[in-house]
């Protein structure tokens, strides 16, 4: 057994495990397969006993049929026969079909598809990777669904579908290994639904399935819980373990919509709420995500809208030293000051911004303003401006803040960005690059929501920060919970082995204040000091920071 | 010249339901399948069936065991399944087996007990070669039997 185990090495379960490699030239097999699949016109092999062993991919989309042997799709022994002279399509038409008999009984079905064998007919229809009719055809078949009720009592479903992590894969390993992959979807979609279903490329990695079935919505529903699961599975491709996922949005017409558009719309908004919930998971449309779905829209104009026209504004909250009680700085917070929706708060609108790309403009102009505010106050106490992991992704972020200081005269060490440990996620040697800039301006830079991250040690040791703060939702509910406490000790001395200071945010007691002193906390914020108040009312904390 | 081999270690749950005797009719149908298909595109392997998990091995050329583990992917009788390990291989383990077969009710079943006990049988904590080489015990042992 040792020796066994010796030949063949351990490996980690490997989820996602890729080894970049130069990659071979395709096998001939492999580049037969691609050819017989990009031909325009429609053909399959039957073995002697009449099963099929191979039909190309404009075979496949004209009668469903699956890539696979031996599963589902048109009854072709009759053909090898010669006893059926034509097929009927997965769109209705009847095609006159071609047997020509060659080696080991073999039998070749030729499809006299005229209307669809022009190569100009193959690109406005269909999807030239996969074969799969593309939008315009799903369109006109949902027209269809829509104008006759069916004799049968047959209703349809629209799915809509989107790949999970697809375009990691494509980004990492290449768009030949993506599309590979795609195909191996494609097959499993096809092998997934039934005869009278239509499957349809609209995108990259978006597709979609026009299923009609007597039994909706329970027939939508067991197919979407199948392809949830499916689509799911690990995939082998060329040496590559590949591992994906599908969120699924479903809508029936002609409830969800009584028009192409309107109905593939719903069954967005449906997606949307699957991926938002997690991905790799379905979800039927409801008229409420309409709702919320409009809300969020005028929310979205309005949030653009608001720059133009100088609705927000800048708030400023203390912080102060526990050593001296003195004020020491201030945070600079993003406040939206809206004609109707009134004073929005940062929990409504940041998510939005970040979404909308909004969110490094934003971060800008409170970052210059704040700099130009803090240059004007009597003292020298420090202020302090969030960074979004967005600025980090954006070119030219050191240079926005040397700038924001020389317009504003502001002393550099006065200055601390804040980076949540987000920032640090991906990329983390460009942005590590990008804080050993900042910090070669004298600027000072604050780990900011500490503790509700990931792993938060790790970041702390990959760059030296000159502060931490402490999440506000420990500090809530220190006095209650042991952990939060256990929690709030627990940084406060890897501040103080790391020699750095540790501010603590959303103080609102003299208990939460006495605690956090005795444990050795060097800053503190929050309502207890003071709440974010506009630059206006900076002038009453000076004064009473100096005459305590 | 020889081939290039691919072996495929995977683990997954059963997803038949019934009794247990119609779990080992439907474990004997997917081993007729198995060696009928195998056997026309040159795979070989083992399969395990314990505990209601499946454990299989798959070698070949690379194409023909994608080919055949994509296949198995679509099959509703078993589920979870998680690749250990799929990798160019110097040759076969399991040469002369289209699809050698280790069951719950065989001899062998205290023998892979160390896997389980070790592993709990959570697929997670089993590592591929561990699978691959207590999968290949059992098969001898059993070939000494019946020899
Ligand atoms: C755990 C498990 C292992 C399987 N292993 C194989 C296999 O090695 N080869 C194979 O062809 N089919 C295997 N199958 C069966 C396939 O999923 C599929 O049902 C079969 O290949 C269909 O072929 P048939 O129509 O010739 O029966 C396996 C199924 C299960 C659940």
């Amino acid at each position: 057994m040792q020796d066994l185990t010796e030949s063949f090495p351990d490996r980690d379960p490997a989820v996602g495990h890729d080894t970049p490699t130069v990659h071979p030239p395709l096998p001939p097999h492999d580049a037969l397969m691609e050819v017989c699949d990009r031909l325009p016109c429609a053909f399959a092999i039957l073995e002697p006993d009449g099963l099929v062993s191979f039909a190309n991919a404009a075979f496949r989309t004209l009668f469903n049929l699956s890539s696979h042997p031996g599963l589902g799709g048109p009854d072709l022994s009759r053909v090898a026969s010669g006893a059926v002279r034509s097929l009927k399509s997965l769109d209705g038409r009847i095609l006159p079909v071609n047997p020509v008999t060659f080696g080991g009984g073999r039998t070749l079905v030729l499809v006299e598809d005229k209307s669809s064998s022009s190569p100009a007919e193959m690109t406005e229809r269909r999807d030239a990777l996969t074969g799969l009719a593309n939008r315009v055809v799903l369109k006109e078949q949902i027209v269809t669904a829509l104008t006759g009720p069916e004799p049968d009592g047959t209703e349809t479903a629209l799915l809509l579908l989107d790949l999970d992590r697809f375009k990691a894969v494509n980004d990492t390993l290449g768009h030949p290994i993506g599309d590979k992959l795609l195909c191996r979807v494609v097959d499993r979609l096809r092998a997934t639904v039934r005869k009278t279903d239509l499957v349809a490329r609209l995108g990259g990695d978006e597709f979609a399935i026009l299923q009609r079935s007597p039994k909706q919505p329970e027939a939508a529903k067991a197919l979407a819980q199948r392809l949830v699961d499916l689509i799911g599975r690990t995939y082998l491709v060329d040496d590559h373990i590949l591992n994906i996922g599908v969120s699924i949005g479903v809508a029936f017409p002609p409830n969800d919509g009584n028009d192409p558009d309107r109905l593939l719309k719903s069954a967005d908004l449906a997606l949307y709420r699957a991926k938002e919930e997690g991905r790799g998971r379905f979800r039927f449309f409801e008229q409420e995500m309409d709702a919320r779905a409009q809300a969020r829209r005028t929310l979205e104009l309005d949030l653009r809208r608001a720059f133009a026209l100088r609705q927000f504004e800048v708030y400023y909250q203390a912080q102060m030293s526990l050593h001296d009680k003195q004020v020491v700085g201030f945070e600079a917070l993003a406040r939206w000051r809206h004609p109707q929706r009134g004073m929005v708060s940062p929990a409504a609108f940041i998510p939005v911004a970040e979404e909308i790309g909004l969110i490094s403009q934003i971060g800008e102009w409170v970052l210059l303003t704040a700099c130009r505010e803090a240059a004007s106050w009597p003292g020298n106490q420090r202020i302090a401006v969030n960074l979004s992991p967005m600025q980090f992704g954006k070119a030219g972020l050191v240079e926005t803040v040397a700038a924001a200081l020389a317009t504003s005269g502001l002393p550099p060490e006065r200055l601390e960005l804040e980076i949540t440990e987000s920032v640090l996620l991906d990329d983390t040697a460009g942005t590590l690059a990008i804080l050993h800039q900042l910090r070669s301006l004298g600027i000072r830079i604050a780990m900011d929501d500490f503790g509700t991250g990931y792993s938060s040690l790790g970041y702390l040791r990959s760059f030296p920060f000159d502060k931490v703060k402490i999440d506000q939702s420990f500090i809530r509910d220190m006095p209650t919970d042991g952990d939060s406490a256990a929690i709030v000790k627990a940084i406060i001395g890897l501040g103080i082995s790391l020699g750095i200071s540790t501010t603590a945010e959303g103080v609102e007691t003299e208990e939460q204040l006495n605690r956090l002193r005795a444990e050795g906390c060097t800053d503190i914020q929050g309502y207890l000091l003071s709440k974010p108040v506009p630059a206006s009312d900076l002038a009453a904390i000076f004064n009473r920071s100096t005459h305590p | 010249m020889s081939e290039q081999v691919h072996r495929l270690v995977y683990f997954s749950r059963n997803a038949m339901p019934g009794t247990s005797d119609e779990i080992v009719e439907g474990v004997h149908q997917i081993l007729k399948s198995s060696r009928r298909n195998n056997a026309r595109a040159g795979v070989t392997g083992a399969l395990l069936f314990n505990s209601g998990c499946f454990a299989q091995v798959l070698e070949g050329p690379s194409s023909a065991v994608s080919e055949t583990f994509e296949r198995i992917q679509w099959d509703e009788r078993h589920s979870e399944v998680l690749v250990l390990d799929y990798a160019p291989v110097d040759g076969r383990v399991f040469p002369d087996w289209s699809m050698s077969f280790v069951g719950a009710s065989q001899s062998g079943q205290h023998l892979f007990g160390d896997v389980s006990a070790a592993s709990g049988f959570n697929p997670i904590h089993l590592k591929a070669a561990q699978v691959l080489t207590t999968l290949h015990r059992l098969v001898m042992d059993e070939e000494k039997q019946t020899a």
